[in-house]
């Protein structure tokens, strides 16, 4: 496969982008740096299909118990496919788009965050990467089974049809979409971490410390006291 | 006079935290030369903290592994509840964690800083309940000492004159930072509930103290600090120890037994050089243990011979025994009214400004309660670094959620209760004789049940955490936690205490009231293990508090040529 994620694409710049490469998508598919079953879409039981794939854990070395913290670095290889770091990106901003706040998840390189995530070789790290692999997968099963075609080739209005169905909480609780709703949780989670813990992220969120102040800390700012005291003053005690 | 490597010592200290690095200040001040041994490799806080690396500098956004318990910028080197190479089991149905460093100055390099006095009440807690022992010493005696050590290390806070905040002396204490507003919002609901919210004391200088700077209000204090605003040992007591000229640091030097003379005598130790693996024997004419409470013990324990069958000083069987932590639970929601709060700098010096301390001796002394010993709170929450868990709350998908993980930033809250626990037969560490680390030391069994007493403690602070957050117009996460549920586990705290505990009764305690153990008269502990009750004021404060005081004793003794 000759392309790769750009963390500095735009979702239309991507999405444009994986429709010129969709027959690429479908012969990759999702089989990689695991024993997966090719998607076979059409096979799958529509009400309760959930690929429960097993992944091996990642045997690579960690960063240890003494790494630098001057200049940190993860060791272990990155091991999303272009594939699936297409479908990363597409879900990630669709998750967190660019708005007149902020600019969207894959503008800041979230798909590298939650690559570096999945390959990491810790234990919570690769019960994100079972769920995630299995879910990107499950995807592309739903989209074959709906649409015809892998979840990034479909339509916005596809992706999203299909994203509604599982982008709540309360969704958990019908069978078919159980572990979809679980997925994309936790994929979420991971998409606004990436997001707002990088340097856009941060101003976005408005987190201004971290700054060294001489003297006194100055505490409250007017604004904040004030709207504090307003708080106070609505509560019923 | 014994020597290593050409240098002549008096005094041979195992460990460099609190305890040792203390006992090291003292000694060697007084003119006392010293060789201290820490098992950790060296650490240079001022090359090696990570002041304002910011999560995504870091691997996976700074979350916490395997390798990085705290996560990834945490001071802890080669430590965390497991060290590699170095196990521990735990006896059947027991959960204990055992939080371990191995490097220079120990612990003291990420710890919360919390620094609170215990009470005249609790060295006595025993005279209230019936339960556990008394101090072999009283208030009156430590205060002085309090005052002193605080003086040193640098204490903020203030004298809020409540029955659990007994008062530094004048001119001790730096001013505290004023308060930020989700600590001002609970102190307004709490005043009106009867409970106090006072500020924390903590080991956070706010003006410059000798050649450290005050704080800046930026970086997490548990990173380890590189301007020494934030007391550790190792931009302190162990750097002063240094230019004394009196003391000679090894680091790597792991001790797996101290051994005694034809008397029974502390005569010398055998640590294992964990960089060449070989094992070095070196001569003492005393020897300071200060190693953690549960590292101190495991050593007496692992240190048997002839005179000592049951481990070194342990006639009284105790060593050990009486392990204590403190109890933690923790009661969180979010206050829907701070959603969108106006933004402003609110790291302030990233713990406490305000905390809880325990309100209702009253109720515990006229049976009111169904449990005999305090705790607190210590409040979390604010416009923190923003890290994984942001949209924790957050459901859907796209602009909306992305708007709602902004809106609920900065409206978390945190009341994490941290209690105290009655000692008990039921926890304890014992030498596991199956087991040994990768130096083939023995390793450490450890045996935890909470009682009643622990149980309904949490009960009450989680009926009261939930009162005081719901009062704050808050959503509480986990409003049907039981206690069994929010109790976290032994050693959890980080605040394991009472090992080789103090008394006046040599049949039932290890040292004496100076740390000096009743059955060899040149073995003195300096670590948490000599606690003899756990109050639920955070330890590290009275480890130094003990240090000095029975360092200076020590000391003294040997000025006047009163010691062997």
């Amino acid at each position: 496969m000759s392309t790769v994620y750009n963390p500095k694409m735009t979702r239309r710049e991507s999405l444009k982008r994986m429709g010129s490469m969709t027959s690429v998508v479908m012969i990759g598919g999702i089989a990689v740096a695991c024993e997966a079953p090719e998607p076979e879409a059409t096979a799958v039981d529509a009400s309760s299909h959930w690929p429960d794939l097993d992944f091996a854990a990642i045997s690579e070395n960690g960063y240890g118990t003494d790494p630098s913290m001057i200049s940190p670095t993860a060791p272990w290889p990155r091991t999303l496919s272009a594939a699936q770091l297409d479908q990363v990106a597409v879900l990630s901003d669709i998750i967190c788009p660019r708005d007149e706040r902020g600019p969207s998840a894959t503008e800041v390189g979230v798909p590298d965050v939650i690559d570096e995530w999945v390959s990491a070789p810790y234990s919570s790290q690769h019960r994100d990467r079972v769920q995630i692999l299995n879910g990107l997968q499950w995807l592309d099963e739903e989209a074959g089974r709906r649409f015809g075609s892998p979840f990034v080739a479909a339509s916005d209005a596809q992706q999203i049809e299909i994203i509604e169905d599982i982008a709540y909480r309360d969704r958990r609780d019908i069978p078919e979409f159980e572990h979809a709703v679980q997925f994309f949780a936790r994929l979420r989670r991971l998409v606004f971490g990436g997001y707002f813990t990088s340097p856009e992220g941060v101003a976005d969120i408005g987190y201004i410390g971290n700054v060294p102040i001489a003297g006194d800390y100055p505490g409250p700012t007017d604004e904040a006291m004030a709207h504090l005291n307003q708080v106070i003053a609505d509560l019923d005690m | 006079m014994a020597s290593f490597e050409g240098f002549e010592y008096d005094v041979l200290i195992v460990g460099s935290g609190a305890g040792g690095g203390m006992s090291a200040h003292i000694l060697t001040e007084a003119g006392i030369r010293v060789l201290l041994l820490e098992a950790g490799r060296d650490y240079d806080p001022v090359t090696e903290t990570p002041m304002f690396q910011q999560n995504h500098e870091a691997p996976l956004r700074g979350v916490s592994t395997s390798d990085k318990n705290f996560g990834y910028f945490d001071a802890t080197v080669d430590g965390g509840w497991q060290v590699p190479g170095e196990p521990y089991t735990e006896a059947d149905g027991t959960r204990f964690m055992w939080w371990r460093a191995r490097m220079l100055g120990g612990r003291t390099n990420h710890f919360g800083r919390l620094v609170p006095r215990f009470t005249p009440e609790d060295f006595n807690m025993a005279d209230r309940d019936g339960l556990g022992e008394n101090w072999p010493i009283d208030y009156d005696e430590v205060a002085p000492w309090y005052d002193r050590t605080e003086k040193l290390i640098g204490v903020s806070g203030t004298n809020p004159g409540l029955e659990d905040t007994p008062a530094s002396a004048d001119g001790v204490l730096q001013p505290p930072p004023k308060p930020r507003v989700y600590e001002l919002l609970l102190k307004a609901v709490t005043d009106k509930m009867g409970i106090p919210a006072v500020p924390m004391r903590r080991a956070v200088i706010t003006q410059d103290l000798d050649d450290r700077k005050a704080c800046f209000y930026a970086t997490g204090c548990g990173r380890g600090c590189s301007i020494g605003a934030a007391f550790q040992t190792t931009t302190s007591l162990l750097p002063w120890a240094q230019k004394t000229g009196n003391m000679k640091l090894v680091t790597d030097a792991m001790v797996k037994e101290v051994h005694v003379d034809e008397n029974g005598r502390a005569s010398g130790v055998t640590f294992v050089n964990r960089l060449t693996n070989e094992d070095i024997r070196v001569d003492a004419d005393r020897v300071i243990l200060a190693a953690s409470a549960c590292e101190t013990a495991r050593l007496m324990l692992n240190s048997k011979s002839a005179l000592h069958p049951n481990g070194l000083a342990n006639s009284s069987g105790q060593v050990g025994r009486n392990l204590m932590d403190s109890l933690g639970a923790d009661i969180g929601g979010f206050i829907p009214a701070l959603r969108g709060r106006p933004k402003y700098n609110e790291d302030g010096y990233s713990s406490n400004h305000l905390y809880i301390p325990w309100w209702d001796n009253a109720g515990q002394k006229d049976g009111t309660l169904d449990f005999t010993r305090g705790y607190h709170f210590e409040v979390g929450g604010g416009f923190s670094s923003p890290g994984m868990g942001v949209a924790s709350r957050v459901d859907g998908y796209g602009k909306r959620a992305k708007d709602e993980v902004r809106d609920l930033y900065g409206t978390g809250i945190n009341l994490a209760l941290r209690g105290e626990m009655v000692q008990s037969d039921n926890c304890y560490c014992e030498i596991d004789e199956d087991v040994k680390d990768k130096w083939g030391i023995p390793v450490l069994k450890f045996h935890w049940q909470w009682s009643e007493q622990e149980l309904n403690q949490v009960a009450h602070g989680l009926e009261w955490g939930k009162k005081i957050i719901e009062a704050m117009g808050g959503i509480v996460n986990n409003p049907d936690a039981t206690p069994e549920q929010a109790i976290k586990a032994g050693g959890q705290i980080i605040h394991e205490v009472g090992t080789t505990r103090m008394g006046d009764n040599p049949a039932t305690s290890v040292v004496n009231q100076w740390g000096q153990c009743w059955d060899v008269d040149n073995l003195y502990v300096m670590d948490g293990g000599v606690f003899t009750s756990n109050p639920h004021k955070n330890c590290t404060l009275t480890i130094l508090t003990l240090a000095m005081r029975n360092a200076t004793h020590l000391a003294e003794q040997m000025t006047a040529g009163e010691t062997a």
